[in-house]
């Protein structure tokens, strides 16, 4: 395993709340390019697993690395487009544009006390073109329906022109239609602009042609999709609920 | 409402007066979308302390109150981010407990009198030219970082973990907002007042807000309210001789209530 293909290394991690082991013994390694599905019971670790990632929470042992980084010397942040489990819950009253929350995403990268120059904007641009949202950009965010949120909730991910996508669930209480097209979206960043995805959901199923390999996450990792142990891991999946009949058909 | 400038005390005032309008109802944004509107009553009453010992060591009450309510600021976000007790809690604590030892330090001076009362009211038209000074230094400073790391605080204001996660220091810049608005506090209680300067803050946002639009037409909107409030409640109060700082409140509210009515669902 050579670190530069290494997006995410991740040894040994234990996580411990009050002495009770939320998260204990997973080593895994995204690589670079790999569309990655994170699947598990509710209450199982999977989104602790990427807060501790991105180092929202504070590991209890192991290392994880970064790009090839330690995660306390990592620094490339804007490598890394973030988007979170709350796209549903914005307060509907939060003066914020569609523009505006994409051009968030450029905040951390122009620094402190500068202006917006014009990469930031062809950035901002192509952000919202890619995720179809420039038609809305002087909406309120709180006026779009999920699905759309959830376009400009990516939009502002990409806009810092990040290497790595990571989605925690963010297609809770979007429709059927929008869901579709949003795994459209995330094939094409996959396999067009070679966009490493770790992608937290439920829907294991309908992205199983998709994705490279499937972290299965209770406490522990569970098991990991390279080819040997697709089995065990659909098996897992059927204990959980996860629709293992679709990731069965994936495999025929 | 040209005559009213014939006064040195009323040029004073009126550009007072339109320096914490600006300061206000800029960072009053960030207070209400982060809901810190509790925060800066408390440290409206905070700066009360500063203003006790000012009076009684003879200083000028601005500059003791700025430090006294940023020191607070700070330890009130320590308490909060790095002990984990109730936030409303501590809240509480730092307002009653500021105002008994405001109260205390100004009557063991023997001291106790219309002037105090002045800082809980407010009192525009006793803005000195020392006052105004500095106002202007601690304003500009103020209204630099505002502007300054504008896009962060409001990065940090819409969801503050993707900004943490995006690279920004976000501990760092919450603590730098949290001073700033400290600041602002200390230099508003001449204008209105300890027990009105919340409503100075929160107010012109509020009503901007329910016009639904983006931040920064939102901002601009904010502004417009909080100096119109300041020019015409000052014009109320010179020419029916109201307490300037209660006036002004009322004129914020009215603006409200307007916004209110004409924005109903």
């Amino acid at each position: 395993m050579k670190f530069d293909t290494a997006v995410f290394e991740v040894q040994d991690l234990l996580y411990t709340i009050n002495g009770t082991d939320i998260i204990k013994d997973i080593s895994l390694v995204v690589k670079k390019g790999e569309y990655s599905a994170v699947i598990g019971p509710n209450g199982g670790g999977k989104t602790t697993l990427v807060r501790l990632l991105l180092g929202l929470e504070k590991k209890t042992k192991g290392s994880i690395k970064l790009f090839g980084q330690k995660q306390k010397a990592f620094k490339a942040w804007d490598k890394i487009g973030y988007v979170p489990q709350r796209v549903s819950q914005i307060d509907q009253f939060f003066p914020a544009t569609v523009e505006e929350v994409v051009k968030m995403g450029r905040t951390a990268k122009r620094g402190l006390f500068t202006r917006e120059s014009q990469e930031d904007r062809n950035a901002v641009e192509s952000a919202m073109t890619k995720m179809d949202v420039l038609n809305l950009r002087q909406k309120l965010v709180g006026e779009l329906s999920g699905g759309q949120r959830q376009r400009v909730m990516i939009a502002r991910a990409l806009a810092s022109k990040p290497e790595v996508l990571i989605l925690d669930e963010p297609n809770t209480g979007v429709d059927m239609v929008s869901q579709n097209r949003f795994y459209g979206l995330l094939r094409e960043l996959n396999q067009k602009d070679r966009m490493t995805i770790l992608f937290i959901t439920h829907d294991v199923g309908v992205i199983a042609d998709d994705i490279q390999s499937m972290l299965c996450i209770n406490q522990t990792l569970l098991a990991c999709n390279n080819p040997h142990e697709v089995l065990s891991c659909s098996e897992m999946s059927k204990l959980y609920g996860i629709d293992a009949h679709l990731i069965h058909h994936h495999h025929h | 409402m040209i005559d009213i400038f014939q006064y040195d005390f009323m040029v004073n005032a009126f550009l007072a007066g339109i320096i914490i309008a600006v300061l206000a109802s800029v960072s009053g944004s960030f207070i209400v979308l982060r809901r810190y509107a509790m925060l800066t009553e408390t440290l409206a009453h905070v700066a009360l302390v500063g203003v006790a010992i000012g009076m009684v060591t003879e200083q000028n009450p601005i500059w003791v109150a700025v430090l006294v309510s940023v020191l607070s600021a700070w330890l009130i976000e320590y308490l909060r981010s790095y002990l984990g007790l109730y936030s409303d809690s501590i809240l509480a604590i730092f307002l009653s407990g500021s105002l008994a030892l405001a109260v205390v330090i100004v009557s063991v001076a023997g001291s106790f009198n219309a002037s105090l009362f002045s800082y809980l009211f407010g009192s525009i038209l006793s803005v000195s030219d020392e006052d105004l000074i500095i106002m202007l230094i601690f304003g500009s400073l103020s209204m630099t970082v505002l502007l300054g790391l504008f896009k962060e605080f409001y990065f940090i204001a819409f969801d503050e973990e993707v900004a943490q996660v995006s690279g920004l220091k976000v501990k760092l810049l919450n603590f730098l907002l949290v001073t700033i608005i400290a600041v602002i506090i200390a230099l508003s209680i001449r204008v209105v007042g300890t027990l009105l300067i919340g409503a100075l803050m929160v107010i012109p946002t509020i009503s901007a807000l329910r016009y639904r639009l983006g931040f920064s037409k939102t901002i601009m909107l904010s502004l417009l309210f909080s100096i119109s409030a300041v020019l015409v409640g000052m014009a109320l109060s010179y020419n029916y001789s109201l307490p300037s700082g209660a006036t002004i409140v009322l004129v914020i509210l009215v603006i409200f209530i307007f916004s209110m009515l004409m924005n109903r669902k």
